[in-house]
């Protein structure tokens, strides 16, 4: 077994810093080592073995172990296997090492354990606020246990500006978002433009965070958590409600029934057709071609309808519980969900044999925002952005989960790098998951839904689970816990990752393909910010950021 | 002579009364077109009359770094083109034929691209100041592809006299007017950018620099500027048909004047079905557009220098 | 070549028609599976609180005026329809309906406001057997028109006043 053999080697090069190490299936194994050896662990994983790194965690593990707890998750994509490394850090002045110097895709998680739990990370390239607003004051974390999740901290400074690098020189400062037509959801890119060119660019997000995980852990229950955690994202709300669930069911052994698999692989792929459909339309709409725009979303409205006929929602599906899903797909509904994926195949690919030649577009979009395979790799992108690029990652195929084991599909590449390479991915996608959701209903065997839970779930079990998004890996990380609701919940979303292989993607590229290059991550800032309004049942809304102002207000120069 | 400039006034009027009136018509009926093509329905015909009225409506803002010169670049906006429309005949001979020539209407013409230029760095921001740049590359590239169509016209009519110029001269030399049809190739390729529809404008790419120089504008001044890129629509198509599509508009009135409204009808049909299905070229790969177009355009000039 | 490509896009959309829905001048009704706003039956009540307590969005408010007396309130404001309350009621009294009109300025309009009059099961007190430990019900009584098992009630002194539970949001347009 891989997992044990993985087990065995870094026993074997590690030895005693190593205090504990649990097999929870052949897929999972999570490694407790001593914070002294986390970085040489996880340098040793993500460079020589050749791990892809996903996220890093903080929790405030004090009520239980008395100490924090630090995961860092990688995960080897030919093995299947998700790998965490963690270490219970002392809880007076909590500090360890930053990896952000070996594993560069760590810089973001990093700075938000740092933000939000407190746990200081020695040598980090870029110690910056992340996530918390400006005014927010030093050393009050949120996601500490003693937070409450109500609370309004003491000290918040409102006159509390944020300090922008400063560009380099012969740079004009270019201000994009905020508020900006294109962006759906507010983030801010502090471009610094030279002539018609942009030389580098400065990220602050976060605006839309909304404290899902802090409500998480104390507020929600188990089922009432897949209920918000489909409304993290505007379009891919199964994928994160699937992938907690599966990550509580993997954290304490549930089987989810055979028939309850099929259905959530069939809910996912309607859920990538869709948000497929979309990106190329808006895709279409930032390069000033409203027609395609037009086109690809009436091709993609008989998807919703379908799927507001299934799940009673065109989007939030309300699917998933924690041991299977609500509802069944009836022989009728089955029936018309054939009919018209056998229309959209039709349709999408006279327009796919349509655009594929069209060089109008092509000229906007071959040799934009280029992430080749080595920006990939060293950033850890994933999803279309990296099959894009020639590297070859899908978690549908690599970490197998629902009923993708039992389906035969392909896994789509190119190998351009630039936005180009990812629409005809994108594109192409689409009749991969026809494929697979036929698969599906025909192979879909009579039982049950739902698995009967006869006992309160085990309490202190971590579990971690990737799902294929369609803008690639969404995966969690849950600590379950008393009182019916679990410890910790960490959401890491696809956007998460991709965001920050932006900025190298529209270095010495023209201005106009700026919005065209962020657009082709397909961007979800949502998902990515996870919030930052807490609503009290008292009606009191507490809105935590209006350092906003002071963006918005950057004219000229 | 009273009874002359009388009737120049009437004619005048008379003109920019219909370029007021049709154009928003002409622009109703390019958003109807672009929506039956996009499978939708599309707002009423009479939409961007009922649009500029909700505007002039609104509260009037100053804003900017300097409201003086947004506020007369609006004025300016307006009056240069309606200056033109008077200048251009509109299926009638020109009313100011005698008042000016094809040299004040190059300059007038490009007045009206400088007004936009006015507006954006009245308002000072970086996105307008990157879109009034694009806007004056733009001009640069392509002004001088509508000059050398006049001046190959001027050419071969030995006069710059508008009612001259401005009927179909540029194949008034006998035999094959290869000067004429080479140039009318190349303000085929190009009308779409005069007329700054999709895929060259650029200058205000919404979606890109947030409709640029014109940030800043809000009700009454913006529907004048509006106003002003309407009118501007029907009077390049105005200028390219008296140019190069004659035919017909001798006519007796009405038929000569019907006839006229017709091939501006089916110019603006075909703008809108060019603009509809493509996506917007960026700023570098419209120059070199432009850039070649003007190579074969002084070829053109050459040729009609030498009575071809 | 890129007309050829162009003109391919053009009959696909020529083909397409227009696809514009007459809605809201046509009425559009949702498919009878649609999950749309939540709708209460007093008379299948028994007030166990499941739906208040699996509510994630904490929209339904349950308080006990006396012991014989219990309020249920439906608030109606972040509801999002996600019907958990549905699902979890053992009466099946909630149903999810196919209203999705519900936009109003008035608050009131969408608050549904049961008063239930509760009795006591004589022999433990209170049970109710929940689906699944991780749907819990609010322990409480049987109904008191439940004439089979009905039991002494105590006469209380309580009484239901007229004010409402919320208020109404006050929206000042200019």
């Amino acid at each position: 077994m891989i997992a044990r053999e993985r087990l065995n080697q870094f026993r074997e090069k590690f030895g005693d810093a190593i205090e504990r190490a649990d097999l929870t299936g052949e897929t999972r194994v999570f490694i407790f080592v001593r914070p002294s050896a986390l970085k040489p662990i996880c340098q040793h994983v993500s460079q020589e073995l050749g791990a892809r790194y996903v996220i890093s965690i903080g929790a405030d593990d004090r009520p239980y172990s008395g100490k924090f707890l630090i995961a860092h998750d990688f995960a080897f994509d030919r093995v299947d296997l998700l790998c965490s490394v963690l270490a219970y850090v002392p809880p007076q002045n909590p500090t360890v090492e930053s990896i952000s110097g070996v594993v560069p895709a760590a810089n973001w998680a990093e700075r938000e354990i740092m933000d939000m739990v407190g746990i200081k990370m020695l040598g980090h390239p870029y110690p910056k606020r992340l996530v918390v607003p400006d005014g927010w004051p030093d050393g009050v974390y949120p996601l500490r246990k003693d937070f409450a999740w109500n609370q309004a901290p003491q000290g918040f400074d409102d006159e509390r500006e944020f300090k922008f690098d400063d560009p380099p020189e012969g740079c004009v400062v270019v201000p994009f978002g905020p508020f900006h037509p294109t962006l759906d959801e507010p983030a801010h890119f502090r471009l610094y433009v030279e002539g018609e060119m942009v030389r580098g660019c400065e990220y602050r997000g976060f605006m839309v965070h909304r404290g899902i995980e802090k409500l998480a852990e104390s507020v929600l229950s188990y089922n009432d958590i897949p209920v918000m955690a489909e409304r993290i994202c505007g379009i891919c709300g199964c994928v994160h409600s699937v992938t907690y669930a599966q990550a509580v069911e993997s954290a304490t052994g549930l089987e989810v029934p055979p028939r309850a698999q099929y259905i959530r692989t069939i809910m996912l792929e309607i859920e990538r057709l869709h948000s497929h459909l979309l990106w190329v339309g808006l895709a279409g709409h930032v390069l000033g071609f409203d027609t395609l725009f037009m086109q690809a979303f009436r091709i993609r409205e008989r998807i919703m309808w379908m799927a507001e006929k299934i799940t009673g929602n065109r989007k939030t599906y309300g699917l998933c519980v924690v041991g299977g899903v609500r509802r069944d797909i009836t022989p009728e509904l089955k029936d018309e969900l054939v009919d018209v994926l056998d229309t959209l195949q039709t349709e999408w690919r006279a327009v796919v044999g349509a655009v594929l030649k069209d060089r109008n577009i092509q000229k906007r979009t071959s040799g934009v925002g280029i992430a080749d395979a080595a920006l990939v790799k060293q950033a850890g992108l994933i999803g279309p952005m990296a099959r894009a690029a020639g590297v070859e990652i899908d978690c549908r195929r690599d970490h197998p989960y629902a009923a993708y084991n039992k389906i035969e599909f392909e896994v789509v590449t190119e190998r351009g790098g630039d936005v180009w390479s990812r629409l005809l991915v994108r594109a192409k996608e689409v009749f991969q998951s026809i494929r697979i959701i036929r698969q599906c209903l025909e192979k879909m065997e009579r039982g049950p839904i739902e698995e009967k839970i006869a006992d309160l779930l085990p309490v202190g079990r971590i579990g971690l689970s990737s799902v294929e998004a369609p803008r690639g890996e969404c995966h969690h990380f849950i600590i379950t816990g008393e009182n019916n609701r679990p410890r910790r919940w960490r959401v890491r979303a696809p956007t998460y990752q991709n965001l920050q292989g932006v900025p190298m993607m529209i270095k010495d590229q023209s201005l106009s393909d700026m919005t065209i290059a962020l657009a082709s991550i397909d961007p979800c800032f949502s998902c990515t910010d996870r919030l930052e309004t807490i609503d009290l049942i008292s009606g009191v809304k507490r809105v935590w950021s209006p350092g906003i102002e002071n963006l918005i207000g950057c004219k000229k120069g | 002579m009273a009874r002359d400039v009388l009737w120049m006034f009437l004619k005048c009027f008379g003109n920019a009364a219909i370029v007021l009136l049709v154009a928003p018509l002409c622009h109703g009926v390019m958003r109807r077109i672009t929506a039956r093509i996009q499978s939708r329905q599309g707002p009423p015909l009479l939409q961007p009359y009922m649009d500029l009225l909700k505007l002039l409506g609104k509260e009037d803002i100053e804003s900017g770094e300097s409201p003086v010169m947004q506020r007369l670049a609006a004025y300016l906006a307006m009056s240069s083109a309606l200056v033109v429309a008077c200048l251009v005949p509109m299926g009638v001979a020109s009313p100011m034929s005698r008042a000016a020539d094809v040299i004040v209407l190059i300059y007038l013409l490009a007045l009206c691209g400088i007004c936009t230029l006015f507006a954006g760095l009245a308002a000072g921001s970086t996105y307008s100041l990157i879109g009034i740049s694009r806007e004056m590359m733009t001009m640069i590239a392509l002004e001088p592809l509508l000059v050398i169509a006049l001046v190959i016209g001027a050419i071969h009519m030995r006069s710059f006299q508008l009612d001259r110029v401005l009927g179909g001269s540029v194949y008034a030399i006998g035999g094959v007017p290869w000067s004429g049809l080479i140039i009318l190739v190349v303000m085929i390729f190009a009308f779409q950018a005069f007329v700054q529809r999709v895929p060259f404008d650029t200058a205000e790419a919404e979606t890109e620099i947030m409709e640029g120089p014109l940030m800043e504008y809000s009700g009454p001044k913006l529907a004048l500027f509006k106003y002003a890129q309407m009118c501007r629509l029907v009077i390049h198509c105005a200028l390219f048909v008296s140019l190069f599509v004659p035919f017909g508009s001798t006519l007796p009135f009405p038929f000569g004047w019907l006839v006229f409204w017709m091939k501006i009808f089916v110019l603006i049909l075909a703008v809108t079905l060019v603009a509809a299905t493509h996506a917007r070229y960026r700023i570098d790969q419209a120059i070199r557009y432009f850039a070649a177009m003007m190579v074969v355009a002084f070829g053109a000039l050459v040729l009609a220098s030498f009575g071809m | 070549m890129s007309l050829l490509s162009k003109a391919k896009e053009a009959i696909i959309c020529l083909k397409a028609g227009r696809v514009t829905l007459g809605y809201p001048a046509e009425a559009r009704p949702a498919p009878t599976n649609f999950r749309g706003r939540p709708i209460f039956d007093p008379t299948k009540c028994i007030g166990c609180a499941g739906c208040a307590n699996n509510c994630p969005a904490g929209e339904i408010l349950i308080f006990d005026v006396c012991q014989e007396i219990r309020v249920l309130h439906y608030l109606g404001r972040r509801c999002t329809y996600c019907g958990r309350c549905a699902d979890v009621c053992p009466e099946k009294a909630i149903t999810m309906s196919q209203d999705f009109e519900t936009a109003t300025d008035q608050i009131g309009d969408l608050q549904q406001h049961l008063e239930l009059f509760m009795s006591t099961c004589q022999r433990c007190g209170r049970c109710f057997k929940e689906p699944s430990p991780l749907e819990q019900l609010k322990l409480k009584g049987y109904r008191a028109d439940d004439l089979e098992n009905q039991r002494v009630i105590l006469r209380s002194e309580a009484y239901l006043g007229n004010e409402p539970v919320v208020d109404d949001i006050n929206i000042e347009l200019d």
